[in-house]
Formats: C-alpha cells, sequence, structure tokens
C-alpha cells in the first residue's frame, strides 16, 4: 500500500513521502505522531476488483446496459442527471449478479 | 371509442371513506379533540387494532425511521414518530385502500402499490437530503402521487383500456396517451379528487403537477415527486401501468439544489428502507386482516 501524499506532522515536518510503501514501521512511527489517517493510492487492480461494472464480462455488461436502455423512453436524450442515474442503475444490477447467492 | 367522462362527474363517484382504519383515524380524532388528550389516549387508539399496532410497531422499528433503541409500544413510538405522521400515514394508505377494487387487468394491483410506496419512500429520502421541513408530507404526496389513474381504473375502465392500449400501440408515454384519449391526464384527476376532499393545497401541487413540476405552485414539492417518481421507475419498483422510464425534468433536479454525488446515497436507502417497509405498508395498502 503506497502513501498517496506527503504525511507531515502539526509542525510541518515530512513523516513519510508521497509514493512511499507503507510498512508496519512507518505505521508505528504515523502513530507515535499521532496520524490517525493517511491517504493512500488505490492500485489499479483494487480498483478493477471495486468497480463491480469492471468485474462482469463484457457481454453481460452489454446485455444489462441495452435491456436497461430499452426501458427508457428516449434514452440518447439523456442530461447529464439521467446519465448519472443510468450509471448508478448499471451498478445496482452488476451488484446484483455479483452478490453470492445466500 | 368510449365518451370520457368529466374529471369531475369521475371524482364525484369515488365515495369519500377512510375504509377498515376509519374507526381508529376517528378515534385518533376524538383523543385528540378531548382536553385530556396525550400520547397514552392515542396510543389506545390505535392498539384497538391489533393489526395496526403489530405494523406501526414494525415499522417504527425498521431503517425508515432509524431509531437506536427498539419501541416496544405504541405510545412510544407515536411519542418518537408524532401524531400528526401516524395520522397522515394510515389516511393515505387508506386512500389507497379504498382502490382494492381495481381489475388487475391493466395493472397490476401490488406492482402498483409497490411503485406508489417507492416513491414515497424516495420523496421523504430527498425531502431529508435537501433538509426540508416535515420530510414525512413528501412521503404521503409520493404514496398518493398517481391515485387519479386509480379513479380512471376505477370509474372509467373502457376509457383506461384505450388509454393503454393506444400507449402500447404507438408507444407513448401512458400521460400522453391519456391526454389523447380523455383530453385531460391522471395528475389532474387526483388534484381534482384530494382538492375536493380538502388535502392541504401544496400536497394538491405537489401530486397535481408531478410530471410539469416548473408549473406547480409548490415547486419544490412537486419536483421532489416527480424526481422521486423517475428515480423509483428506474429502479424498477413496481409499476403504476408506464411502460417507459419517463424523461426526467432536469429544472426540477435543479430546484432541488442536490448535487448528482448525492444520488447513489438515495438510491441505496431507497432499497434498503423498501425491504424494511414494505411488507408493513402493502399490507396496510391491501387492507389483509380487516373485514
Amino acid at each position: 500500500m503506497k502513501v498517496a501524499s506527503d504525511v507531515k506532522n502539526i509542525d510541518g515536518m515530512l513523516l513519510v513521502p508521497a509514493g512511499c510503501e507503507l510498512t508496519e514501521r512507518q505505521i508505528n512511527i504515523l502513530q507515535a505522531w499521532g496520524v490517525t489517517e493517511v491517504e493512500v493510492e488505490a492500485s489499479e487492480e483494487k480498483a478493477r476488483q471495486l468497480d463491480p461494472l469492471a468485474q462482469l464480462p463484457p457481454e453481460t455488461l452489454a446485455a444489462i446496459t441495452n435491456t436497461l436502455r430499452a426501458r427508457y423512453w428516449k434514452p440518447d436524450e439523456f442530461g447529464p442527471v439521467p446519465a448519472e442515474i443510468f450509471r448508478l442503475m448499471l451498478l445496482r444490477e452488476a451488484q446484483r449478479i455479483l452478490k453470492p447467492a445466500s | 371509442m368510449n365518451h370520457p367522462p368529466s374529471i369531475k362527474a369521475m371524482v364525484q363517484a369515488v365515495p369519500r371513506s377512510l375504509g377498515s382504519y376509519a374507526p381508529v383515524l376517528r378515534e385518533i380524532e376524538e383523543a385528540l379533540e378531548s382536553p385530556q388528550c396525550n400520547l397514552s389516549t392515542v396510543g389506545d387508539a390505535i392498539q384497538k387494532d391489533p393489526d395496526l399496532t403489530a405494523r406501526l410497531l414494525r415499522l417504527a422499528n425498521s431503517p425508515f425511521f432509524g431509531f437506536a433503541s427498539l419501541l416496544t409500544t405504541v405510545a412510544e413510538a407515536v411519542s418518537l414518530l408524532g401524531i400528526q405522521q401516524i395520522q397522515d400515514m394510515i389516511t393515505a394508505s387508506s386512500v389507497l385502500e379504498q382502490f382494492k377494487g381495481v381489475p388487475d387487468t391493466l395493472v397490476n394491483k401490488h406492482s402498483f402499490w409497490r411503485h406508489s410506496l417507492a416513491v414515497g419512500v424516495t420523496a421523504r429520502l430527498l425531502a431529508m437530503e435537501r433538509r426540508l421541513p416535515k420530510p414525512d408530507k413528501f412521503f404521503v404526496a409520493g404514496l398518493l402521487h398517481d391515485v387519479g389513474r386509480l379513479v380512471l381504473l376505477l370509474q372509467a375502465p373502457e376509457c383506461a383500456a384505450e388509454v393503454f392500449a393506444l400507449g402500447q400501440r404507438q408507444r407513448i408515454l401512458l400521460r400522453d396517451a391519456e391526454k389523447q384519449v380523455l383530453g385531460y391526464d391522471h395528475q389532474q384527476i387526483a388534484a381534482e379528487l384530494l382538492q375536493s376532499w380538502s388535502y392541504p393545497p401544496v400536497l394538491v401541487q405537489a401530486v397535481g403537477y408531478h410530471h410539469t413540476p416548473v408549473q406547480s405552485l409548490a415547486r419544490t414539492e412537486a419536483a421532489v415527486v416527480h424526481v422521486a417518481d423517475h428515480l423509483v421507475n428506474a429502479m424498477a419498483l413496481g409499476s403504476s401501468g408506464e411502460q417507459w422510464v419517463q424523461p426526467l425534468d432536469e429544472r426540477a433536479w435543479t430546484t432541488l439544489g442536490l448535487a448528482p454525488e448525492d444520488l447513489q446515497r438515495i438510491v441505496e436507502a431507497a432499497d434498503a428502507q423498501m425491504l424494511a417497509v414494505e411488507e408493513a405498508f402493502l399490507k396496510i395498502g391491501k387492507g389483509a386482516g380487516h373485514g
């Protein structure tokens, strides 16, 4: 796990520079300085794992996109807000598909 | 082609009754008029209906309200939810209950209740997100937003059938088909009905303009119901008969002053709350357990 931005103490002294791998020892140092949280870089692989749409096979993603589009009245005339709602609906559907059957 | 009745004639033919919850609502009103009224007397009135009591407690303990501790008595539920809110919810549910005679041929009633409930839940969430006062009144507006279509189905089923057929045949929005066949639409019927039943003008405006919120005198309220309706149609939580996800009027979205980033939280909360409240409310809507 890499630190995304410089971590400094309250006096501005650099504790861990951006891009540095976060080790057990550095975590102990940060704790000693009272640092309770740091920004970390999300790896591309991790980001892919977190994105339900990226986890679906392309043909499944295409199928749910088409099914969803077919329910919309004039889907080609989307403004930015309906487009965001459409994206959320795709995510919601992808999460349902990926959710393990209980 | 059937000659469509006037809105007034249709609305006048709907009897004003509060269905099986009428005795409870009457008792609450009587308790409120009494100088000795307190939360416990209102609670006692509700407790005379065991089915309603069970549902109210289930709802009060659900994520819909999100209270930290378990509420075990009706008096506790009344004190935390508020008398007005409980009255509004029972009244709105009993309005829908009146239409249980609507045939399932054109619209599936369960799906209709589900859609209505989901718009109520989502409208309340949008109002809370926007920090509007009394978010529960938005729940009632959402719950009743398509009541005009129920009036049409009940009072003029042949005209309703023509509307649905035209919508399918020409692949147009049901509201446009209503205007072609009837000369008016379901939101106008709902406004007339709620007005004739002396509902608050803001509620009449919110329901009566939920497809055209910028024309409403209660623009914010109508915009909340409009956006909630769009979201719920997109989420496919039931249906009031419309086959399409209707366009969102982005001016309504602007009226709300929310950011697109707020939407994910609202959609997730609506899904979670629907899971929690569906059973309680839909049974109220169907009048289950009542003669």
